[in-house]
């Protein structure tokens, strides 16, 4: 914890700060089955003290596992051996004649009530040894999953009075959330937003019908928010989302550049990134350690970033050799990079 | 206005989504003009413009949607020209298989922006579309293009989980006997990004993107009737 709160201090630290998107494969570390480790909170804590023997991340999540937010509402899901829950069908099949649902109580839902207890038991385990992370799904993006793109982009885009009917109950949702997982113990959470992608929702459009969205949800908050680049490069629109209420940082994809980003987004917010999760599986111990090698190099005497694995969590079946070598190259001493 | 400045405009409101304002333009052009020229000097081109962007990730998917919107409201306002206007402009040879097709999503995938788009370009090109909506089988894909003698079954998929389902309906086509006469085009997200995924699960072809799928269509109708020129020597 001393080490992340340095970041914010300016204390001394000895070495930079790492995370690894690790959520889905505390289920391969101890044998859990997805369905399970999804569904049971003690599982999930159990997976997660075994990612913490193993790695040592300065930084560890609460189940991540966006789709459970939007089963709170209908949709259906999909529980695959090997991750987490994916959305099948969106919640709801036509809007036409349709209420816009209440927020939903998390004591209500099964899914929801899973993820904080979830989060309850991560924090309690960590006993402040380290900050914990909750993945949110961004206001902008619930409801993607609720109607599907099309529906909400329609909507966006041409019926502003509904499109703020669904916003409103995307902004509910996400305060409620973010209070529940604030009363968890969690230290912030961290936000994809999928709509940020220029190749979606291009950056004009995007600041008339998402920044504000985004803002009002950020300033309503409980807890300081990272946003997360969702999959997608993130560098063109730093400009746009840098000034967004309660803001801690960014996660940036691999393939944006983290010389530039700093540029764009001064020097009192948090950068997080940027080696690829999902590709770990295929590459070599090799290539990884000169990835994150070039990234620490690239950062060294940046004091806020945090090296930290980006895109979705890193996948199952990933050798536990690589993430070995991404620990004792990480936890290293920095003075001894080549 | 002159056509430059008016395609100029039309450009304009489609990338800052302002569909209204496309429509009104279009339409002040049918009346003030001819549909013809709304269509052919205006509409068309600008299509073919923002396609060609489209396909270098020069505009967003939003802007592409305003785009199948714009045609999709400019349909509904002038019905009857339509038709009429296509078959002078490229009229069906006799004894061609029609420009019918039935679309959907394949089993399991509700991901329905692209289809919608690709119905709005296909109409647009006087296309009549069956559209069988999301989540739906191989074998009823099949039976409606049967029953209505369309010759290219359009089915469209985002992610590669579901995308692996269209090779169901490329074993119906085989198991009944009809692959000369029904072609399939696959299309989504992940066919973008995958292009070889296209023939892997069975498509006779693909297109970059919703402007660019009358081309494909057309392409694999004719592929077809010259199919049945062949077996009626």
């Amino acid at each position: 914890m001393e080490r992340i709160g340095a970041l914010f201090t300016g204390a001394p630290i000895d070495r930079p700060p790492f995370t690894l998107t690790l959520s889905l494969y505390g289920a391969r570390l101890t044998g859990c089955s997805c369905a399970s480790y999804y569904s049971n909170p003690d599982a999930y804590a159990e997976g997660q003290r075994a990612v913490v023997e193993l790695c040592s991340p300065d930084i560890v999540f609460s189940p991540f596992a966006l789709a459970l937010e939007a089963a709170a509402y209908g949709a259906m899901l999909d529980f695959p051996e090997d991750g987490p829950p994916y959305l099948k069908k969106p919640a709801y099949k036509s809007i036409h004649g349709l209420v816009v649902p209440r927020p939903h109580s998390i004591s209500s839902s099964p899914h929801l009530s899973y993820l904080i207890k979830a989060a309850e038991k991560v924090v309690a385990d960590q006993n402040g040894a380290r900050p914990v992370a909750a993945p949110i799904v961004a206001p902008v993006d619930l409801p993607i999953l609720l109607l599907g793109l099309e529906t909400w982009l329609d909507m966006l885009l041409f019926k502003p009075d509904e499109a703020r009917l669904w916003g409103q109950l995307a902004l509910d949702h996400f305060i409620s959330l973010s209070k529940a997982y604030s009363d968890a113990g969690i230290n912030f959470v961290v936000t994809p937003v999928m709509l940020a992608n220029p190749l979606i929702v291009n950056p004009d459009i995007a600041r008339r019908t998402l920044l504000p969205v985004l803002s009002d949800a950020f300033a309503h908050a409980r807890l300081p928010i990272v946003f997360h680049h969702g999959g997608n490069k993130l560098g063109q629109s730093l400009g746009m989302f840098r000034d967004l209420p309660n803001l801690l940082g960014f996660v940036l994809d691999e393939r944006d550049s983290l010389v530039e980003a700093r540029q764009q987004v001064g020097p009192d917010l948090l950068l997080l990134g940027n080696l690829n999760g999902p590709s770990i599986p295929y590459r070599s111990v090799d290539d990884i350690k000169r990835r994150t090698i070039s990234i620490l190099l690239d950062r060294n005497g940046d004091p806020k970033f945090i090296f930290a694995s980006a895109g979705a969590d890193i996948p199952y079946g990933t050798g536990k050799e690589k993430l070995v070598a991404l620990r004792d190259l990480l936890s290293g001493d920095p003075g001894s990079l080549p | 206005m002159d056509v430059r400045a008016q395609r100029d405009a039309l450009l304009h409101h489609i990338l800052n989504a302002e569909r209204e304002e496309a429509k009104r333009l279009l339409l002040s052009i049918v009346h003030e003009d001819s549909y013809e020229t709304a269509l052919r000097d205006i509409l068309e081109p600008t299509l073919r413009l923002i396609g060609d962007r489209w396909s270098k990730d020069a505009i967003s998917l939003a802007q592409g949607f305003v785009a199948g919107k714009v045609a999709e409201d400019f349909i509904a306002n002038t019905k009857g020209h339509l038709l009429t206007e296509m078959d002078k402009e490229s009229p069906i040879v006799e004894g061609s298989p029609p420009r019918a097709a039935v679309l959907g999503n394949i089993e399991d995938d509700y991901h329905s922006l692209g289809r919608s788009m690709v119905i709005s370009f296909l109409e647009l090109r006087g296309w009549s579309v069956t559209d069988l909506g999301n989540d739906v089988l191989a074998r009823d894909l099949v039976d409606t293009a049967v029953r209505i003698g369309a010759p290219v079954i359009g089915v469209s998929a985002m992610m590669l989980t579901t995308a692996r389902n269209i090779l169901s309906v490329r074993q119906a086509l085989r198991e009944r006997g009809l692959e000369n006469s029904i072609a399939l085009a696959v299309g989504g997200a992940v066919f973008r990004m995958r292009p070889e995924l296209a023939a892997e699960v069975g498509g006779d072809g693909t297109a970059d993107t919703g402007i660019d799928a009358p081309d494909l269509f057309e392409s694999l109708r004719l592929r077809i009737y010259g199919n049945q020129r062949r077996e009626n020597r």
